[in-house]
């Protein structure tokens, strides 16, 4: 990779120019931003009023207007672990890496572990009240993950059935919400449950239920890719 | 006031962008990537788009830093010990 670098100057000089010119460019813009203006936007905000009842538009946009690019999302991703699972797999040269036993830093994330898991929790629960949701929710919990495995090495390891179930309970769970509304009310994806009061947590119909789905899956996904990024496999580590 | 901050945030942007390319160690221009993330992600919340600074914090200069750190670890160790194999 640092020969490729050393070899090829023009990819370096290339790279410069182009994230000149975007920059430049968004200097220029700055001052021609305007909120709300009279594009899609502002449409999908006077839409977002009466037709879903979200506080936050984003979440509206993600899991209701655009609910069919969510679904593709997950795919893509679902995609992306199973060919990265399948080619650390069959691949027999990468090592383990060393662990050195931490005390300080076992105590310290037993401690932490519990309340990054409730952040991504609340973070997925309020996706349509608050900023975040369940892309995001669902890399927090992993990440509280990641840190359990950075700190007890071989001794912490999820069993890749339950997971695996997880994951596809919740994959199977948004698809068939979506063929619920399609058979109710001829949309795929729609909003099925009543709409309730804005700003409350039980509000905004199946957006809410959609999103949590959307959770649970990119959490789970994300978990086991970390874990083979982390352990490859027991036994034939060369340490 | 503020936009000065932003203008010196975006050159900064550049500056980084030229350090992660140029640097010849590799975990060099992973920490400046973790650097690149926690800018980006103030000039997102800057432009008023949470959602995306909330992503950026988590997956740019969070998870996918950290993904790099291990393959670059993994890939060292595998060059130390590659008279074995090939």
């Amino acid at each position: 990779m640092m020969s490729l670098k050393k070899d090829i100057p023009l990819y370096n000089i290339v790279v410069y120019f182009i994230v000149s010119v975007m920059t430049i460019s968004l200097l220029l813009l700055l001052g021609y931003l305007e909120p709300t203006s009279n594009s899609i936007g502002g449409e999908i905000l006077k839409l977002n009023t009466h037709t879903t009842q979200t506080a936050n538009a984003v979440t509206s946009v993600v899991a209701y207007f655009r609910s069919l690019d969510t679904l593709g999302e997950i795919t893509i991703l679902f995609t992306a672990v199973f060919g990265v699972s399948l080619m650390i797999e069959k691949n027999q040269k990468f090592k383990n890496i060393l662990y050195h036993e931490n005390n300080l830093l076992k105590i310290g994330i037993d401690i932490l572990f519990p309340l990054i898991i409730l952040f991504g929790i609340y973070i997925i629960l309020h996706g349509h009240l608050s900023p975040g949701g369940g892309f995001q929710g669902g890399v927090i919990i992993a990440s509280g993950f990641l840190l359990k495995f950075l700190a007890y090495g071989d001794d912490f390891e999820l069993s890749h059935k339950i997971v695996s179930i997880l994951e596809s309970i919740s994959g199977v769970a948004f698809i068939v919400l979506g063929l619920l509304s399609l058979l109710a009310f001829d949309i795929f994806l729609g909003n099925i449950l009543p709409l309730g009061d804005i700003t409350k947590l039980f509000s905004s119909g199946s957006i809410a239920f959609l999103y949590l789905f959307v959770g649970l899956k990119v959490s789970a996904e994300i978990t086991i890719l970390i874990q083979y990024f982390i352990k490859i496999r027991k036994g034939e580590n060369g340490n | 006031m503020i936009t000065l901050l932003i203008g010196a945030m975006f050159i900064m942007l550049i500056i980084l962008t030229i350090a992660i390319n140029t640097t010849t160690k590799t975990a060099n221009s992973i920490v400046l990537f973790f650097g690149y993330g926690l800018i980006s992600t103030v000039l997102y919340f800057l432009f008023s788009a949470p959602d995306v600074a909330l992503t950026e914090a988590v997956i740019g200069s969070g998870l996918s830093a950290v993904v790099l750190f291990i393959t670059y670890l993994k890939i060292n160790k595998q060059k130390k010990g590659v008279n074995d194999e090939s």
